[in-house]
């Protein structure tokens, strides 16, 4: 019989007129793993953060093994065996790995001395967690997922017993995603109560005991996994009626290509590809299938124009755009949804209407006019369900999710000869997804050549008209969807086999 | 909004009461009554007509600089360099003049004034490009330059330009009636502070309500998106630090025409270092820099007064003026605290 070691009851937290949870109750239990399923907005992490001691709730009890608590900080709650993995994290990306681990203990050492105990208490963790990651190396040099795991590490060596994970599968690649499912049910094996944050019913499916469902900041569901059917969960998350079916976009008529990369080599910081050639038709969707960090990032911004290629170019409608940056005649002709959107696609001191704006920023009148870029901003706004529907807002402000909504928004909104899209429903929910999806096919409804980067081969195989598999910088095979074999495209994935699929 | 603007009032009030306090206990330490000390700096500095065109005076260069550091500020640049761009547009504006000294008004002046402006943009240009091209800290350079430009003068002033009739002393000769800035009912006050005022108002409409400013905060705030826009953040790092670099020149040779009638060392009383820090007390703010800069026009302006008249060593006003800084910019670092947490 699992013991709740945390009880919230009636907890109601609101953000100026919006109700971010309401009269919300649920129990945590040592040794179980609950799934807090939502979509985006639906206020599991404000819940979450109330727990932790981020937030505090205008209503309701929090019991910490039956006594009441109210935590003031965060550092209340971590000297109270809570510890919780944000979704942005809060690594010192200059310091080492090893002296983040230190540097989150209480009492943190001024002078570190080499291979003592504390040393070895904070690699304690993270050597079982992730064996591979070098603890004197810089977190800047980490990749997300590993950033995540020395996170992970972080609040586990504070000894917590509920360990809230927000949203963690988001960033990780499909292996490290299975090992962080394998880990979760370790922890919840060596009693910790973890609560796994998340929109995706294949990380409930997983790992999870027990589901509870939020909606509107409300519980609409709660469950042990085996008593609901998937379709089930869905609707509780979103409604009933509220997701429709959606459809692959037809095969292009013509298989003339519009988009010709040939031979495309190029590099940023170590990261290159080397002879990338594929030839796109208008109306193509064409998928790019690969473990992240294969040099995706470097093909995208070789093709968008805005690093210079070492060789080879690229051809959209007869005309080579490749290293010219984003000058004059190429700049309407493409639309470019980065991977990474509070890096690269937005500015993060600028309100949400400029930075819609931008695309079409250079053909503003020298004084432009508020008015316009106001209504533009609050139709693309609606129509993309940013939230908050506040285009006066700084974009800094906006949750993961919303930005990804935002920057799909401004690159969908032109007509756009070639779309280069990034994993563009990273961190979206089931509704966002499809919204997503639904304006990029109609992107190449309309003629556009679409190459799609993503790592869902399930996606990709259903939507895209042509999969290429990226490995180490190379293209190691290009296939037609409905012939790709699963097995093949793993395979070559892993980089291994270059004859048909 | 609200609490912002009640921060700032706090912070207002704090920042004073701190300088009063630090100022009274400085006045006490070297033997001076502090309440009537102070109220006679302000009297040096506002009291009457002659009082307040000194401060102006003052005032000018300071708000110049003040603009020169603002614009870069804006595209995310810190520079320090309008003390050199001052001395380097007082040079190549004289040069202009020593050429042609007989030339009419309507010439002269014009064409002293442009080459002031062109050579103050020059200097801080190099700045600007080294930052664009070769990544070089436009703090680091502009400080550097600073000594090259000062030393250039005193080169200019000790050799080829001295004037053979001032026996020795180094300075080029005076400058004619045709090349001297006109001033302001008989006092030293001049056309330079209509400029300044002038060119903070301009700036402030382009950054605030044009596609330039927009330019600006986009490559401020990132670069790849800016990049992703069409903007080229070298052009733009160029065009402001020269904007910035051609009012401190003009600055410069404002200075040397109007007020000190021939090139000299020393033309400047740290004019460009105390923009720098106007820039900073006003929140990097065009307006806002006006009266700031008045202020302490007014401060240095009182310092001047006192050593003549009540015999206080004018270095106890460059005390004052550092005790003003430190008490409102740790008074507006403080309330932003207080705004990050509670806001």
């Amino acid at each position: 019989m699992p013991e709740p070691i945390v009880t919230l009851c009636g907890i109601r937290k609101q953000f100026g007129s919006v109700i971010a949870n309401d009269d919300i109750s649920l129990t945590i239990n040592a040794g179980e793993v609950l799934a807090l399923l939502g979509e985006n907005g639906a206020g599991k992490s404000t819940l979450m953060k109330i727990l932790y001691g981020f937030y505090s709730a205008e209503q309701g009890t929090t019991l910490l093994d039956g006594k009441p608590v109210s935590f003031a900080s965060p550092r209340d709650a971590m000297a109270a065996g809570i510890g919780m993995v944000f979704q942005q994290f809060s690594l010192i990306p200059a310091l080492t790995v090893l002296e983040n681990l230190l540097a989150a203990l209480p009492g943190a050492p001024w002078i570190q001395l080499r291979a003592s105990a504390r040393v070895h208490a904070a690699l304690r963790w993270l050597s079982r967690l992730a064996p591979n990651i070098d603890p004197g190396k810089a977190v800047r040099a980490l990749s997300v997922g590993e950033r995540q795991l020395v996170e992970l590490a972080k609040v586990l060596n504070l000894d917590a017993r509920v360990v809230i994970l927000d949203e963690p599968t988001s960033v990780l690649t499909p292996a490290e995603t299975e090992r962080l499912y394998g880990f979760i049910r370790t922890l919840a094996a060596e009693g910790k109560a973890v609560v796994l944050i998340t929109h995706k019913l294949a990380d409930v499916a997983a790992c999870a005991d027990r589901i509870v469902v939020m909606r509107g900041g409300r519980v609409v569901d709660a469950a042990a996994v085996g008593d609901r059917t998937p379709d089930a969960l869905v609707e509780a998350m979103v409604g009933s009626g509220a997701v429709g079916t959606l459809r692959p976009p037809n095969s292009p008529a013509s298989d003339v290509p519009l988009l010709q990369v040939r031979g495309v080599s190029a590099d940023i910081e170590g990261r290159s590809v080397r002879n990338i050639s594929f030839a796109v038709a208008s109306g193509q969707i064409f998928g790019i299938a690969g473990v992240s960090g294969n040099g995706q990032f470097t093909l995208a911004e070789a093709l968008a124009g805005l690093i210079p290629v070492s060789s080879g170019d690229v051809i959209l409608d007869g005309v080579s755009i490749a290293s010219r940056g984003r000058d004059g005649a190429i700049d309407q002709a493409v639309a470019y949804i980065p991977e990474r959107p509070l890096d690269n696609a937005v500015v993060g001191e600028l309100d949400l209407a400029f930075n819609l704006a931008l695309r079409e920023v250079r053909h503003l009148p020298f004084f432009p006019r508020r008015e316009s870029i106001m209504r533009h901003a609050e139709a693309l706004i609606a129509r993309y369900n940013v939230r908050p529907p506040q285009p006066k807002l700084l974009a800094s402000m906006l949750s993961g999710g919303n930005l990804q909504k935002l920057v799909i928004a401004r690159e969908l909104s032109g007509n756009a000869k070639l779309l280069i899209a990034c994993y563009p429903t990273m961190g979206l929910d089931v509704l966002a997804t499809q919204a997503v999806y639904r304006e990029m096919f109609r992107q190449a409804a309309d003629g556009a050549c679409v190459v799609w980067i993503s790592e869902e081969l399930d996606d990709l195989q259903s939507y895209a008209h042509r999969i290429a598999v990226i490995h180490d910088g190379e293209i190691v095979g290009i296939s037609r969807s409905q012939d790709a074999d699963r097995q093949a495209l793993g395979r070559w994935m892993a980089g291994h086999g270059r004859e048909a699929a | 909004m609200n609490a912002v603007a009640g921060t700032r009032i706090i912070a207002l009030i704090g920042g004073t009461a701190a300088f009063l306090i630090g100022a009274s206990l400085f006045l006490v330490a070297i033997g001076r009554p502090p309440l009537l000390t102070l109220l006679q700096m302000v009297l040096y500095a506002f009291g009457d007509g002659y009082s307040l065109s000194e401060s102006l005076v003052k005032a000018t260069p300071i708000l110049l600089c003040a603009l020169a550091v603002i614009l870069p500020a804006r595209l995310g640049l810190i520079t320090v360099g309008g003390e050199g761009q001052l001395y380097f547009g007082a040079l190549t504006g004289t040069a202009v003049v020593i050429s042609a000294p007989t030339a009419p008004m309507i010439v002269l002046l014009p064409a002293m004034l442009l080459a002031g402006a062109i050579g103050g943009a020059f200097w801080s240009s190099i700045a600007g490009l080294l930052r664009a091209r070769c990544n070089v800290n436009e703090t680091i350079s502009t400080l550097l330059m600073n000594y090259v430009a000062v030393l250039l003068v005193s080169y200019a002033v000790y050799g080829a330009w001295k004037d053979p009739t001032s026996l020795g002393w180094p300075a080029t000769i005076p400058f004619p009636k045709a090349a001297t800035v006109p001033s302001a009912f008989g006092t030293r006050a001049h056309a330079g502070l209509v400029v300044g005022i002038i060119a903070a108002a301009v700036l402030h409409v382009a950054v605030s309500y044009t596609r330039w400013g927009i330019e600006l905060k986009v490559l401020a705030g990132n670069r790849k998106v800016a990049a992703m826009a069409g903007f080229n953040f070298i052009r733009q790092t160029i065009l402001v630090m020269a904007i910035g670099g051609a009012l401190a020149g003009f600055a410069g040779i404002c200075e040397t025409s109007a007020i000190q009638g021939r090139l000299q060392g020393g033309i400047s009383a740290g004019y460009g270092l105390t923009g720098f820090l106007v820039a900073w007390l006003s929140g990097q703010h065009f307006l806002r820099a006006i009266p700031v800069a008045i202020l302490i026009g007014g401060l240095i302006a009182a310092g001047d007064a006192l050593q003549l008249y009540s015999k206080i060593p004018s270095a106890s006003a460059t005390i004052l003026q550092g005790l003003l800084f430190v008490a409102a910019l740790g008074a507006s670092g403080l309330a932003g605290r207080r705004n990050a947490r509670y806001g």
